[in-house]
């Protein structure tokens, strides 16, 4: 048994994570959409903002399933848990913290237009592409900010 | 502990467990009382944060040799 509970930053408020997602490989991904759909299954607000490298990850017909170059030695290790199911795959996870309603997936606008994009090129979990600005507005009023690459 | 309910997530590592709970949870009526079964380590203690984040209640946490036996009641 816990015997401190965790101290959420402001008592009586929704808290809020707010995760940059840099990167399309597996072992960004996972930690990444693990911890903002674990969020919004606890009533948190959770956004996640896919930018760069992360963005390519989300398009339609588009399975990411390669292990950063550093990490290659797990790779095998990694697609065994996948595959035998002890551990969930990242789409999964993304898609369970979906169905609380309290995830937002957002797509980089400068991503999109450097890779000629569109909103029909993603994903449906995909809510809206936003720029720098939004994701900071948001960012701000988050007491968990991350960045994954 | 009697449960109305059970949920087998052995063998699944986090966020496994959590997933397979709140997908029970979800599906059941107020005052169910479902039994998570896992062997995760990091389970009872996640379990318990979840829970009290959410409102529902842990009744209890069994460690067998293997297995955590993990009860929750669901809240209304």
């Amino acid at each position: 048994m816990i015997r401190e509970q965790p101290k959420t930053a402001k008592s009586g408020e929704t808290p809020r994570i707010s995760i940059i997602v840099a990167s399309d490989r597996v072992d960004k991904l996972f930690p990444a959409v693990t911890l903002a759909s674990t969020a919004a299954m606890m009533n948190w607000e959770a956004e996640l903002f896919f930018t760069t490298w992360g963005l390519l990850a989300l398009r339609r017909g588009h399975e990411a399933s390669e292990v950063s170059a550093d990490y290659k030695i797990h790779e095998e290790g990694l697609r065994r848990a996948f595959t035998s199911g002890s551990m969930p795959g990242w789409r999964e996870v993304l898609e369970e913290g979906k169905k609380t309603g309290r995830l937002r997936v957002y797509a980089c606008s400068t991503t999109m237009g450097l890779f000629n994009l569109n909103l029909g090129d993603l994903v449906e979990i995909v809510d809206d592409v936003v720029g720098a600005a939004y994701f900071l507005g948001r960012a701000k009023e988050s007491e968990v900010n991350l960045f994954v690459s | 502990m009697e449960a109305d309910i059970t949920v087998d997530a052995r063998y699944k590592s986090c966020p496994g467990p959590l997933l397979a709970l709140a997908q029970a949870v979800r599906g059941a009526k107020p005052g169910k009382v479902i039994l998570l079964l896992a062997t995760d380590p990091g389970a009872p203690k996640d379990i318990e944060v979840w829970a009290s984040h959410v409102g529902h209640k842990l009744l209890g946490v069994e460690r067998g040799e293997e297995v955590y036996r993990i009860y929750v009641e669901v809240s209304g």
